[in-house]
């Protein structure tokens, strides 16, 4: 063979090597077989009388080839399939929330294991992740106070980063190949076309941000970013949440995170205890004195502690003297060591959210 | 050797295996680098180059003259794509031709003349299709197998050690990732040649290269200190001809210096057309908020792609301990009120701060050390210290 045929094999294996899945259901019909004789079947995916499964998350290993049309599910099926468990399971209150977020979670790493097999198109994936990424910032909030071993925030976190990511980068090969742009050329053509705002771009962008408040890298991105996409209120709204809790000045976070919508804010909730716990602390230092004090109303609102209780407590917790309701602070007394706090979760910003509203709301209806 | 450009195929050939027998590394790097003379010469652009070569040459050389010879066909051609693919096979035959050669390492500068011109026709290809940076990022595992080859050369004492070549592939490499934005990779290969300990120094100027980008990571990670001493080394020891050089490193140098506490002259900065900074160092010298936004404004997109837009708005900080200062010096007291540093910083810019988030900004200058003094919140006021209330910046760390 020569060289020649040697580059034009390789380059010609390089582009078709992709699999289209036939599995129109959202269990292959193997499994089905399988779990039911082995007994298998989650409670979750038990109604009533009838058996609804969904293909679960298998770890791909030496020996099983997983790439097989048969077993697949092409994007159609997909996207049927986390309609389903983010609509109809969610809902279920029959078992407790966090049994609920392991099956879930379980099945959409399954889905995200066939758009990776079928590498399917950088659209249908963001279109297939937004929604798990709001699945997984909005229960990082939902489940913060659970024990370690119901609810692993580490766990959670890395597949938020990894949906994230892929996301991001699936956007990148968008903008790179501009098929926003030939869509916007071929709008008026056909009014039925897919809906354009099918996923939330700067929704991510901005989760991005505020899930990673602490990283340089998020802010990076966002400033080489188009400058339409940069001027969108909330996105830039979090760049300067981050950017001001990078220069310490907690009194301008705490006053942008009013501003955030209730994701984003499930996102930077998070981050809050850091964020207080810092503020307290450069406060003993800069008002550090024997006799003066600061009124805790003051730290409540400046801090955006949920009552008066709540902030007395944690400025006692990080060893601060109380006197009358006010707090006395001194930097040698500021006990830097103690683990931070935990706080209370209020109830989630825009009240009459429901479950299912997280997974659709748009901005601009907010 | 002159003619390289006219010669035949058989010429070329004959005078690859002769530099290779007899040893003579940095002429078989010539010979095989893209940014040769030869490269241009038409008897080398044969139809059929693998067939003419193949059984014409002895055995390692044979595959790397094909590749070479095939990505620059394909460059003459203007098929990136396509000589990226050849340049990487190149790369990949050249490692093995080293890593055979035990116990030597003239050879060395063919290698680093291939991984150059991978990295060049990687940036080629990518700046014509683009890919993400996913074709960088394929050439970054490429030129990481001649790493670890160089890397490996445990056996062989030192001056004929390939570990001298380390560093001159991990520059290549930081080129890469900094370019793509990985940076987070850069760790393991600056742990790697801080722990090599040869007798005989890397040369100086891939020592150079080197504490520019380690310097410039530094900065990302914050570490100012750390970034001001290997950025020093850098431009102190760079050519006094490499002015692009010495500007880039000036670019990273200044605003870190400044983050300091130390201010740049004029003379330096417009010597090296970097103007620029002379403005944003005059409006933190003079706590002057507004003028630093207007610099941000207008050099936005230099200061975006040099990757220093963050660090110039944290310059921010030294000027509100500027400003501060001399609100004190014009109070002339120990005891100011805080509406006096509100009013000063409503005058340079910040029009909307409040009582509340002045404090803040005066709670986290005395928490970082650069005022010294309280506040009393019931007062309202700020009572700084008799002596040395406002530290030089410089006398921090």
């Amino acid at each position: 063979m020569s060289y020649f045929d040697f580059f034009y094999n390789k380059n010609i294996a390089k582009n078709n090597d992709t699999i289209a899945g036939t599995c129109y259901s959202m269990c292959p019909q193997d499994e089905i077989d399988l779990r039911v004789r082995e007994n298998s079947v989650h409670i979750l995916e038990v109604i009533g009388p009838v058996k609804k499964l969904v293909k679960s998350y298998c770890r791909s290993a030496a020996d099983s080839n997983m790439a097989v049309p048969r077993i697949l599910r092409p994007y159609s099926t997909l996207k049927e399939t986390l309609e389903y468990l983010l609509f109809e399971v969610l809902k279920r209150r029959d078992v407790p929330t966090v049994v609920l977020y392991d099956f879930i979670n379980d099945r959409l790493r399954a889905i995200r294991q066939d758009m990776t097999i079928q590498r399917l198109l950088s659209k249908q994936c963001a279109c297939l992740l937004e929604p798990m990424i709001r699945f997984y910032v909005y229960f990082a909030y939902r489940l913060y106070e659970q024990p370690i071993n119901d609810f692993d925030p580490v766990l959670n976190k890395k597949y938020l980063l990894e949906c994230m990511k892929w996301f991001l980068s699936c956007c990148d090969d968008m903008d790179q190949k501009g098929e926003d742009k030939l869509e916007e050329l071929t709008a008026p053509f056909s009014n039925l076309n897919i809906n354009k705002n099918e996923f939330d771009r700067t929704l991510v962008e901005s989760l991005y941000i505020l899930c990673n408040l602490y990283d340089i890298h998020p802010l990076l991105r966002y400033l080489s970013l188009p400058r339409d996409l940069k001027r969108d209120s909330m996105l830039n709204l979090s760049y300067n949440i981050a950017v001001a809790n990078i220069k310490g000045d907690f009194i301008n976070t705490c006053r942008l995170i009013d501003k955030l919508c209730p994701l984003t804010y499930c996102a930077i909730f998070l981050y809050l205890p850091e964020i207080q716990k810092h503020a307290l602390q450069v406060l003993a230092y800069g008002y550090n004195s024997k006799q003066l004090t600061v009124p805790g109303e003051v730290l409540q609102t400046w801090l955006r502690f949920n009552n008066k209780d709540e902030t007395l407590a944690v400025c006692r917790h990080y060893g601060l003297e109380i006197k009358n309701n006010a707090v006395r602070f001194a930097r040698d007394s500021f006990k830097k060591e103690v683990p931070k706090h935990q706080l209370q979760q209020n109830s989630l910003k825009g009240k009459g959210l429901t479950v299912e509203d997280i997974f659709t709301y748009k901005r601009n209806i907010l | 050797m002159s003619n390289t450009a006219t010669c035949t195929l058989n010429q070329y050939i004959q005078f690859v295996e002769r530099s290779f027998r007899t040893s003579q590394g940095t002429i078989l790097a010539r010979l095989l680098s893209l940014r040769d003379d030869h490269v241009g010469n038409r008897n080398l652009r044969s139809s059929d180059i693998a067939t003419l070569v193949n059984g014409n040459c002895v055995e390692p050389l044979d595959e790397i003259i094909i590749y070479h010879l095939l990505c620059a066909k394909a460059l003459c051609m203007k098929e990136y794509e396509q000589a990226y693919e050849r340049q990487s096979s190149c790369v990949a035959s050249v490692v093995k031709l080293i890593q055979a050669q035990q116990g030597d390492n003239w050879n060395l500068p063919l290698l680093y003349t291939v991984s150059l011109d991978l990295r060049l026709v990687a940036q080629k290809a990518e700046a014509t299709y683009p890919s993400n940076g996913k074709i960088l990022e394929k050439a970054a595992e490429s030129l990481l197998a001649g790493f670890r080859v160089c890397v490996g050369d445990n056996r062989s004492s030192e001056p004929y050690s390939k570990k001298i070549g380390m560093l001159t592939i991990v520059n290549q490499l930081l080129k890469v990732y900094f370019r793509i934005n990985k940076i987070h990779l850069c760790k393991p290969l600056i742990r790697a040649i801080d722990s090599t300990n040869l007798k005989e120094p890397f040369p100086l100027a891939q020592r150079i290269t080197y504490r520019y980008f380690v310097g410039r990571k530094a900065m990302f990670d914050s570490d100012y200190h750390a970034a001001d001493e290997f950025l020093s080394f850098a431009f102190q020891n760079c050519h006094r001809h490499s002015f692009k050089n010495k500007r880039q490193i000036l670019t990273y140098l200044v605003p870190v210096k400044m983050l300091l506490g130390f201010m740049p002259t004029k003379k330096v900065l417009y010597k090296y057309d970097l103007a620029l900074f002379w403005d944003l160092a005059c409006a933190v010298k003079d706590g002057n908020l507004r003028g630093i936004d207007k610099v941000m404004e207008e050099f936005e997109s230099f200061f975006i792609q040099a990757g220093i837009y963050l660090i110039v708005e944290k310059l921010k900080i030294s000027a509100y301990r500027n400003l501060f200062k001399k609100v004190y010096l014009a109070e002339n007291s120990h005891q100011i009120d805080i509406a006096s540093f509100q009013a000063a910083l409503q005058i340079m810019g910040h029009d909307d701060v409040d009582a509340a988030e002045t404090q803040c900004i005066v709670a986290n200058l005395i928490y970082d050390g650069k005022i010294k003094g309280y506040i009393s919140y019931q007062h309202q006021k700020v009572v700084v210290s008799k002596q040395n209330a406002f530290p030089p910046l410089t006398s921090l760390c």
